[in-house]
Parts: structure tokens; C-alpha cells; sequence
């Protein structure tokens, strides 16, 4: 079966495709082949088995492919992605979605199986990687914390992920306490660059939350870290209290979330967090509404 | 003391590229005695530990202040402490200060407020960039204008720059907005550059040459003023008009949601507090009503292009339904064109397509009501970038998004140049 060709733009620096979609295709069949999160699980790939596609009859393929779909599928992906990989120093963002398919079922959940190329998230001078990742996610129903089997291609030599990890943190740990600054970046768009592990920090914890939090119709942005409520470093981590503020698309609203993490280079990362609910009850549309999750702690063992 | 050489033999590895004074800091130490003293000048002798004393060692009663870079550091604590010295750490890290007072050098030079000093480098207040077109409209008196088209509904001016060769006679129109959702503040930034570039441009590149010589250009670079004094005073992620509705404490209607075209529809909101509120009927605000009025008197346009920020898209009608709009083939070809040739400046990648299949599904958007009425020419720009800085790009990124918009920019008004209907 070969994937939907999308009339997508060139994949950017990266240069041409990668050649065959045959390729993707014995990708795309090797990941359906190997182990999808177990039922009833509680970690990060989340609590349902990711069902067969195409084999399973109850599913259709969903041929109008919105591409805001993949959009969101690929963004979603990536914020698992970072999550688990823990690693303040080589996060990655999304570069483009290069293909991509979905199927709906009856009871409206959606599978989408994706590719799409990363590039670092804090790119060196004139530095222009690419990464490519393949992913499967799985929306339920208007629900959110979808299901995620996301592979990517090394990015950086994992000794040299730990080294600036390492850096990273002996950074932070002399970090003049930031608890009076407010608003990372500033209203003009500007990070102090003693300041930009901070907000990298800020962002892998975000990363969970915003992986949590997304559906088929909504997916989110970190716009700002507004406060610093906490950073202790005279412990053995770094332990990291604070605010951000989550753009949430197609609501345009901006969600105050707080967030408490606790991290070390060479341990996993824990995060707990509390986003506030909507400020007024939203009329009927199709939009998630609600308080948010009660406290969550999310471990990872990567 | 052998081991001061000892301890700066140590020197561990270096934090290096990061600014000079990366991870330094300076410490103050209280001297006590002469014995304290003489301790200090044992200090001040160890070369390898590079330290740098602002104030010296030399009498009582004056701290001393010293300058201790980052690899330095263990070695000078380890002997102030085992020496009994007394001692705090002022600076804990140089580096940052000094970046922060770079920071704010140029912000304040940003603020200079005279027509000869407005950086298009930079964000500004509604005060500057209304000044600022004042001045644009007196330095090109036969080229440019500034025009009050009407006013917010905290009544401020609604300022737009007309552009006409035209002495007068009136010729077919160009329409760009900007800054109708006031937190997208590179929309207003880019509006405020390529006003400038037009007029500066205007007789000496060929095609903006030529466009004016057929038609003419209005240009409004902040479509909600009451948001974007919102955005400087009180909340910089403000979306919303800033008008009071009776039994709601929510403030604000969406603009863009306001328009009459399919107002009330779907990916919109009646929730006053939503920050897609429709608003309680089409055109309630002032600051919509100004420009349908405005656009509906003048009856002859033939392009409206609408300014947002972010997430890099260009697209067409329409956003209130699915289907596709009779002129949706052509629309698209000229945007696919405007993409490249926007992309062909840095590199930077626009998605292209009608604003419902690419995004959402919106009613009540400008855009769609400029096609609905005639406007045949009808596109949105989502500017830069895709979400790594969203709504807050740094103001470095503002001559660049403006100088690769305005390719696209050219290549629509180009194509309506020479379509004429």
C-alpha cells in the first residue's frame, strides 16, 4: 500500500526526499511489527494498544488527510519525543512533515503514521542537521494524551549529548537565583543568554505537558515562561518550579500551566504539573473543556 | 602557601565561547586586620589563578573587591574559607550582567523617539509608529499620506498610509492589514518596513514603480491600537479589541471573527470570554466597522492581503467553509509563486492553500469578506516563525521577515497589476 502522496514543500534545507517511498513503506511495516505499549500500562506511552490499521476492518482510511493533522500528530510526537529522551541539550523541534496517513474508526478514534525531519531546537552557528523520525499516534476520541511509538536517527553522539548535559547543569547550578525574573523571553522576543537553559528546561518539561495535553484538534506552543516560583540547585538536581504559558491551537487561548520538575544529567526526569481550565464554560464546539488533570508525575527510564 | 599553587594547578576544564567573563564572579572581602591583609597580598602574588583585584589589599576599613574567573573558582574559595577571611560573592556571574546592560543600551536607543531614529530593526509603541508615519507621509508628500479612517473604541486614531500617484483621481486598490490581533506584533513591524520601502522605492525598482503608476496602496499597520497599547501596558499575549460588553466581566471581541462572512459560524466563538468571540453582531466593532466602511465607500478594490502571525502559511478563501472558492485555482497558483519567491530571499518555507484546509475552519474572517464582496485578490499571511518563538520573535527577525514578505508582497501585487478586472 503505498502512502498518500501530499502536495507538501520540499523539506527545506535538508535538500531533496530521501528516495523510496519503499523504504518508508518497510519502515512504516517494522514498526507496526514491533511492540506497541501494553493495555493498562501507566508510563509515558500511555494506556491503550495502538490498534493493527489497515488489517483491522472497523478502521477507514481518513482519504482528506487535513494536513493539519500530520501537523499535529508530528508535534506531538516530538514533544513525547523530548520528554523521554530527558535531555535539556539536544532537543529537538520539527523541520517539516514529509508524509503521512490516518485512519479513523468507528468510534472516531485516529491512528496517524507519519515521517517528518527534526532539526535542534537551539541550533550552533550555521549548524542546519537534520534528523528524521518516524512515528505512529494514536488519538482517542476528542481525548487527550495520545498513544506514541516515535522513533528519530541520532542526532548527536550520545557522549556528547551527556557532556553538554553535564555542562548544562553545572551552568544552572551557579545560576545567580532567578526568582526575580519575570517573562522568559521578554516582550521584545529577547532571551538573556546566561538565562537560555532556563527556558530549555522549561520547555523539556513543558514538552510533557504539552504531549499530554494534545488531541486530534488541539495542540500547543510554549509562548512564554512567565514566572520562576522555584530553582533550587543546592541539592544533588536541579529542582524547578514554575509557570508557563501554553498557546493552545485552535482556541488561540493561552493556558497558564505550572510546572515542578526535578532533573539531573545522568537521571530521569520527573515532572508534575497543573494547567488552569478555561476561564468560562465554552459553548458547544468541539473544543475540550474542563479543569485540568489533577497533579501527574511522569517518570522516564530512557 | 604552597598549596595556593597547588589549588590553581587544578584548573579544571574550561565553560569557554560563551562571552568573555562567562561563569566569573567577583567577590568582597572584608579585611579585618593586617594579618588579613598580608593574606591577601599572598593572594593577589599567584599568577596562574589570574585573578583580578578591582580594589587592592591596602588598608583597613575597605573591602576589597576581585574579580575571580569561573576555573578559578574552587581554589580562591577553598583558601578564603580556610584562612578564616571574610567574605561575599557581589557579582555571581559577569557575564550576565554585562549581556544584560547591552540589553538594555539597546533598548533604550530603540526608544529614541525622532523621525530620523526609528528603528524598523525594532518594536515600538502605537506613539512611535503613529509618528513615525507622520513622518513618512512628510518626507514623500506626492507619493504618501496619512488618512484617519476612524477610530478605536477607546478613541484612538485608526491611522492608515495612502499611497497613490494618482493627484487625486481614483484608481483600483490595494488593501494590506496589519495587526489586527494585537500580540502578533511582527505583523505591525512588518507593515511599519514596508511602508518605508515602498516609498523608498518607489521610482527606482521597476515593479513597485509600476504598480503605482496603476493603482493604489492603503496600508494599516495596527488594525486594534486599543490591543496593541494593551500588549506594551498590561498583558503582551492580548489577542482581542478591548470593548466592554453589558453582563459580561470579559473584555474583547476577535476582529477577525467579526467580519460578516458567515459570521457566527463555525471556529467561532459566543462566549465573551473566548478568544475567538464573534462579538454580538457582525461589524460591533469600531475598529472592523472603520475599514468595511472605509473599503465599501471607496467600491473599487481589487486585492486585500491581511497580516498575521505565526506559524508561516499563506493562504486563501476560504476559512468559513471547506469548499472551494470559485477563484481558488488562481489563488492558488499566484500564492504558490509568492511562497517561493518569499522562500527565495532566506530559505524560509510557507505552506499554501485555502485557510480551512490548512489551518481551521474560521467564520467571520476579513479575508473571506473581502472575497465575498468583490475582492478577488483576497490572502492571509501567517509571518514567521512556527512556534519556537511564536507570538515573541525577537526583534533581530524583523528586517528579515519584512524584506522576504515583501517579495511575496510584490509577486501579488504584481500578478493584480497586470489582472486587472
Amino acid at each position: 500500500m503505498q502512502p498518500l502522496p501530499q502536495a507538501l514543500p520540499a523539506p527545506g534545507p535538508g535538500g531533496p526526499r530521501p528516495a523510496a517511498p519503499l523504504l518508508a513503506l518497510l519502515l512504516l511495516l517494522a514498526l507496526r511489527g514491533s511492540a506497541a505499549a501494553p493495555a493498562g500500562s501507566e508510563g509515558p506511552q500511555g494506556s491503550a494498544a495502538a490498534p493493527e490499521g489497515p488489517q483491522d476492518s472497523a478502521w477507514q482510511r481518513d482519504s482528506e488527510l487535513p494536513h493539519g493533522l500530520l501537523q499535529r500528530a508530528a508535534r506531538a510526537a516530538l514533544h513525547f519525543f523530548n520528554f523521554r529522551a530527558g535531555s535539556p541539550s539536544a532537543l529537538r523541534g520539527l523541520a517539516a512533515v514529509q508524509q503521512g496517513r490516518a485512519w479513523i474508526n468507528s468510534k472516531k478514534e485516529c491512528q496517524v503514521d507519519l515521517e517528518f525531519t527534526t532539526e535542534h531546537y537551539n541550533p550552533e552557528e550555521g549548524e542546519e542537521r537534520l534528523g528524521k523520525c518516524s512515528a505512529q499516534v494514536f488519538f482517542k476520541n476528542e481525548k487527550p494524551r495520545p498513544t506514541i511509538n516515535v522513533t528519530c536517527t541520532r542526532f548527536m553522539e550520545k557522549s556528547k549529548r551527556q557532556q553538554e548535559d553535564y555542562l548544562l547543569y553545572k551552568h544552572m547550578k551557579q545560576l545567580k537565583d532567578p526568582l526575580d525574573v519575570i517573562s522568559i523571553p521578554d516582550s521584545h522576543g529577547h532571551i538573556d543568554p546566561s538565562l537560555r537553559p532556563i527556558w530549555d528546561l522549561a520547555f523539556l518539561g513543558s514538552s510533557y505537558v504539552m504531549w499530554e495535553k494534545t488531541t486530534q484538534f488541539l495542540h500547543y506552543y510554549m509562548a512564554q515562561l512567565s514566572s520562576v516560583k522555584q530553582w533550587k540547585t543546592d541539592e544533588d538536581a536541579i529542582d524547578f518550579d514554575y509557570t508557563v504559558l501554553l498557546h493552545e491551537f485552535s482556541t488561540q487561548e493561552i493556558i497558564p500551566c505550572r510546572i515542578h520538575l526535578v532533573w539531573h544529567p545522568s537521571k530521569p526526569l520527573k515532572v508534575k504539573y497543573h494547567c488552569q481550565g478555561p476561564q468560562a464554560p465554552e459553548e458547544a464546539s468541539g473544543i475540550e473543556e474542563g479543569s485540568a488533570a489533577a497533579p501527574t508525575t511522569g517518570l522516564t527510564n530512557y | 602557601m604552597k598549596w595556593i599553587l597547588f589549588f590553581g594547578a587544578l584548573i579544571g576544564p574550561s565553560i569557554c565561547g560563551r562571552g568573555k567573563f562567562f561563569g566569573d564572579q567577583v567577590f568582597r572581602i572584608n579585611v579585618r586586620n593586617g594579618d588579613e591583609i598580608s593574606k591577601l597580598n599572598e593572594l593577589m602574588k599567584s599568577d596562574n589563578l589570574k585573578l583580578n583585584f578591582w580594589k587592592s589589599p591596602c588598608s583597613l576599613g575597605h573591602p576589597v573587591d576581585v574579580l575571580v574567573p569561573a576555573v578559578s573558582l574552587q581554589p580562591v574559595e577553598f583558601f578564603l574559607k580556610s584562612q578564616g577571611l571574610d567574605y561575599s560573592v557581589t557579582i555571581e556571574d559577569l557575564q550576565a550582567l554585562l549581556d544584560k546592560e547591552d540589553e538594555e543600551m539597546q533598548y533604550n536607543k530603540e526608544q529614541e523617539r525622532s523621525s530620523n531614529n526609528f528603528n524598523y530593526g525594532a518594536y515600538h509603541s502605537l506613539e512611535a509608529i503613529y509618528q513615525e508615519m507622520d513622518s513618512i507621509a512628510g518626507d514623500f508628500p506626492d507619493l504618501a499620506s496619512r488618512v484617519k479612517i476612524g477610530h478605536s473604541f477607546e478613541n484612538r486614531p485608526m491611522y492608515v498610509l495612502k499611497f497613490s500617484t494618482g493627484k487625486g483621481s481614483q484608481r483600483p486598490a490595494i488593501w494590506l492589514n496589519a495587526g489586527i490581533h494585537s500580540r502578533e506584533w511582527i505583523s505591525q513591524a512588518t507593515a511599519m518596513w514596508t511602508a518605508r520601502k515602498i516609498v523608498s522605492d518607489y521610482g527606482k525598482d521597476p515593479a513597485i514603480t509600476s504598480i503605482l503608476e496603476k493603482m493604489d496602496i492603503f496600508l494599516l499597520p495596527v488594525a486594534n491600537p486599543d490591543g496593541y497599547v494593551h500588549t506594551h501596558t498590561e498583558n503582551r499575549l492580548w489577542r482581542k479589541t478591548r470593548s466592554l460588553h453589558p453582563g459580561s466581566p470579559c473584555i474583547g471581541v476577535d476582529p477577525n471573527r467579526n467580519w460578516n462572512a458567515s459570521f457566527a459560524g463555525k471556529g467561532a466563538s459566543g462566549n465573551p470570554c473566548s478568544e475567538v468571540y464573534h462579538g454580538p453582531h457582525a461589524n460591533s466593532e469600531v475598529e472592523v466597522k472603520s475599514v468595511v466602511d472605509f473599503i465599501q465607500q471607496h467600491g473599487d478594490f481589487k486585492c486585500f492581503i491581511d497580516l498575521h502571525s505565526y506559524s508561516q502559511l499563506l493562504m486563501y478563501p476560504y476559512a468559513y467553509t471547506a469548499k472551494e472558492a470559485p477563484d481558488a485555482d488562481e489563488l492558488d497558483e499566484v500564492a504558490r509563486r509568492a511562497a517561493e519567491a518569499l522562500a527565495s530571499l532566506s530559505g524560509t518555507q510557507y505552506r499554501v492553500g485555502s485557510s480551512a484546509t490548512t489551518v481551521y475552519q474560521a467564520s467571520g474572517s476579513s479575508v473571506d469578506w473581502a472575497y465575498d464582496n468583490g475582492i478577488k485578490y483576497a490572502f492571509t499571511f501567517e509571518l514567521r516563525d512556527t512556534g519556537h518563538y511564536g507570538f515573541l520573535l525577537p526583534a533581530d527577525q524583523i528586517i528579515p521577515t519584512a524584506e522576504e514578505t515583501w517579495l511575496g508582497l510584490k509577486t501579488i501585487m504584481e500578478h493584480v497589476r497586470d489582472h486587472l478586472y
